[in-house]
């Protein structure tokens, strides 16, 4: 800018300077001629009076700057203050000279052959019919100029010093202003008119995109309040497979730290199942699935964002399927198990009715068979009632009739039911405590208290004790069932209420049970809204409680 | 021209993760193999090391191609010649993975495996592999640390190992599972060492300076 400024000064000054040299030389050329001519007609008159009176002796003694030359009538130089007179040509066709043959006097302005040089002439006729005629040498316009050199350099060097200081001092009130805005708030600077504008403009323009912003940043923050707070997770890669946004929960289901920057997705996690989601993703292609990662399952659902045909990046949702996966588990389980618990007795009751058909038994043993069939068809509706049972605390159905139920006679009542049962294993089955009434369904009640001490008995050694005892505590009614069996591993007491689930699979034929009444307790448990507590060591027995 | 190499730094970046994932999965393979028996798993490990060895060569040629056309320099070069030597480890790693795979054929069910703690040590090499992985992707110089401090653990229990099978094959109990159980402890112990290489790997490119 600085420079711009210099040369545009530069031009103005010179151009300034040769329009006045040129109008002054044209005015004072024509004014210096002028006075020269009218010097040279003066001194022609003087010298002309003098060579009347004196002859050519006036003109040997004179001193003089200019030419003097004397003409005769005919045209002949008789006398020539610079050249020989002798050898100079007629000059009687000189313009002033007969000029000065005409009218007394005259004057020319021509180039002189004689000088070679620009000349002014004044002519003076004589009495006798000569000429005197004074000559002087005029300097041209472009001699003059050659003489004014230097000057004229010299003050160009001074406009060229004053040009550059002005423009650099213009140049920087120029920017100083710009330089100093402060851009946020254009309105408070200070500046100069021409500004004032631009400032506005700035001033709108701050505005507009500061409502932009706000606009995104409140985007910005729905969109992460959004996500943030849904428990799927979610991830947006690029198609260089960069993380462009995640949320809290992908980092959860993925198990990774919060990444620094932007990064590749796999730093996030490098499973071969996350690789292959990231990898199906950068080909565009859409796939669900799942992985394992650290005991609990995660579906990833991968969608690629494509435009035009192009891949531009993709979306991740990620699941957490766990419980979905555990369940389906428990389902698939309890299918297989009930599908088997059922099938046993049906193989035996086929088995023996085939052998019974096919007449291999004799008379005498078809009471004996008969017995087994029996037996196994017991089995199998103590295991369909069971299930009934279940699926009737399952769907709630079950006539749900509340009343006041003593549960220490109701104990009573079982153990009175089950003494049969123990006295055959020699165990002692009694039930203590206080009497204890609560709001309940007697026949529920009475199933589960059944189970728990049949279940004692089942698994107890020969001999042992089976103890149930109602109490009131602070927190509620408790009942309590203790046995002095097997006892429970500690990673099993959480399994023994799942459906036919069995602590001791090779034995559970020769116990019998269906392996439901456990899970027949736990429904009724929560009918009653009631907790259940499992208290057991191996090989020293088991108490459960219920608190009411 | 800044562009490209950055692609290419970036490209190398994810191929190691992509091995190392590699090596962690091939390492429970195997050590999954041998403590529950699994034949299938045997198969895995073998495949994922194919796998490794095949991107062992992909980054050799990926780092040698960045070194004539590049020419890095200083952290640059760093991370180049890191990358270079923690994929001999990583490969070798795999190799090891494959070699325990491979001995559990023979040894098959036994009463031995459960009387020394060696799914303590697969573990413990499991982790050691996962968490040198772990460094260099996460560039975190502490756990890195970690790794390498974690190596004399690994020993102790390589020691422990060996007692007990010195003892055993003493009582005359089958002294051939006891030869290829200690094999294994072995390959379990150098695991760990590439382990502690790949994390001094790590934290070289970091900080250019090699532990003593």
């Amino acid at each position: 800018m600085t420079v711009k400024l210099v040369r545009n000064s530069m031009v103005v000054a010179i151009s300034v300077m040769v329009l006045s040299i040129g109008l002054f030389l044209g005015m004072l050329y024509q004014y210096f001629t002028d006075k020269l001519m009218d010097e040279l007609k003066t001194e022609v008159t003087l010298v002309a009076q003098g060579v009347e009176l004196q002859g050519q002796d006036y003109l040997n003694g004179l001193q003089t700057e200019n030419r003097i030359t004397w003409v005769d009538g005919d045209g002949t130089v008789l006398y020539d203050s610079v050249a020989d007179a002798s050898t100079m040509e007629s000059h009687a066709d000189r313009e002033e000279i007969k000029e000065a043959m005409t009218v007394k006097s005259g004057t020319a302005q021509r180039y002189s052959t004689t000088l070679s040089e620009q000349t002014l002439y004044a002519t003076k006729r004589l009495s006798d019919g000569s000429v005197i005629r004074m000559a002087s040498g005029q300097h041209t316009v472009g001699l003059l100029l050659l003489s004014m050199a230097q000057p004229i350099l010299i003050i160009l060097l001074i406009a060229l010093l004053i040009c550059v200081g002005l423009a650099t001092q213009m140049s920087q009130r120029l920017m100083q202003p710009i330089l100093d805005l402060d851009l946020e708030h254009p309105e408070n600077c200070e500046t100069y008119d021409e500004l004032v504008p631009l400032l506005g403009r700035m001033r709108r323009q701050n505005d507009t995109i500061q409502r932009q912003i706000n606009l995104l940043r409140q985007r910005q923050q729905e969109f992460s309040a959004l996500t943030e707070n849904m428990s799927e997770g979610f991830l947006l890669l690029d198609k260089k497979g960069h993380v462009l946004s995640y949320n809290a929960g992908a980092l959860r289901l993925l198990g990774a730290q919060k990444p620094e920057g932007e990064v590749n997705a796999l730093v996030l996690n490098r499973s071969e199942q996350f690789r292959g989601a990231v990898e199906d993703l950068l080909h565009g292609q859409k796939s669900q699935r799942c992985i394992e990662l650290g005991g609990r399952y995660c579906n990833i659902l991968v969608n690629p964002v494509l435009e035009d045909g192009e891949l531009t990046g993709g979306v991740m949702v990620l699941l957490d399927v766990t419980e979905q996966e555990q369940r389906e588990e428990l389902r698939r389980e309890f299918t297989a198990n009930v599908s088997h618990e059922l099938k046993t007795p049906l193989t035996s009751i086929s088995g023996i009715a085939e052998i019974m058909k096919s007449g291999m038994v004799k008379p005498e043993d078809i009471q004996g068979f008969a017995a087994d069939i029996y037996q196994e068809a017991q089995r199998l509706i103590a295991l369909v009632e069971d299930i009934l049972r279940l699926s009737q605390l399952d769907e709630g159905v079950v006539n749900l009739e509340r009343e006041p139920v003593e549960l220490l006679s109701l104990a009573n009542e079982v153990v009175r039911r089950l003494d049969t049962t123990a006295k055959k294993r020699n165990i002692t089955l009694t039930a203590t405590g206080v009497s204890a009434q609560i709001q309940g369904v007697r026949r529920v009640l009475d199933e589960m208290i059944y189970n728990l001490c049949d279940n004692a008995i089942k698994y107890n050694r020969d001999g042992g004790r089976v103890t149930i005892t109602v109490e009131k505590t602070e927190k509620g009614i408790c009942l309590s069932v203790a046995d002095t069996g097997i006892g429970i591993a500690p990673e099993e007491q959480n399994r023994v209420f799942e459906r036919f689930y069995r602590v001791d699979k090779s034995h559970s034929k020769e116990i019998g049970g269906t392996g439901l009444g456990l899970s027949i307790v736990k429904h009724g448990a929560m009918l009653h809204e009631a907790q259940i507590q499992v208290n057991s060591q191996e090989n020293q027995g088991t108490t459960i409680s219920i608190l009411f | 021209m800044r562009d490209r190499f950055n692609e290419q730094l970036e490209q190398l970046n994810v191929e190691l993760i992509k091995m190392g994932a590699l090596c962690e999965e091939a390492i429970s393979a195997a050590a999954k193999a041998l403590l529950e028996n699994d034949a299938k798993l045997r198969e895995t490990a073998y495949a994922v090391e194919r796998e490794i060895d095949q991107s062992e060569r992909d980054i050799e040629n990926l780092c040698m191609k960045m070194l004539l056309q590049q020419q890095p320099v200083a952290r640059d070069l760093r991370a180049i010649s890191a990358a270079l030597k923690m994929i001999s480890d990583m490969e070798r790693i795999g190799d090891q993975a494959a070699d325990i795979a491979e001995i559990t054929k023979d040894i098959g069910e036994n009463s031995v495996t459960g009387r020394i703690p060696l799914a303590e040590m697969a573990r413990g090499a499991i982790g050691m592999v996962t968490d040198s992985v772990e460094s260099f992707v996460r560039k975190d110089l502490e756990l890195a640390k970690q790794v390498i401090s974690k190596d004399d653990e690994i020993d102790a229990l390589f020691d422990e190992i060996k007692r007990e099978l010195i003892e055993l094959i003493g009582k005359g109990d089958s002294g051939e599972v006891c030869i290829d159980l200690m094999m294994i402890a072995k390959y379990f112990e150098r695991i760990g060492d590439h382990a502690v290489n790949v994390a001094e790997w790590v934290e070289f490119s970091m900080t250019g300076q090699h532990k003593q």
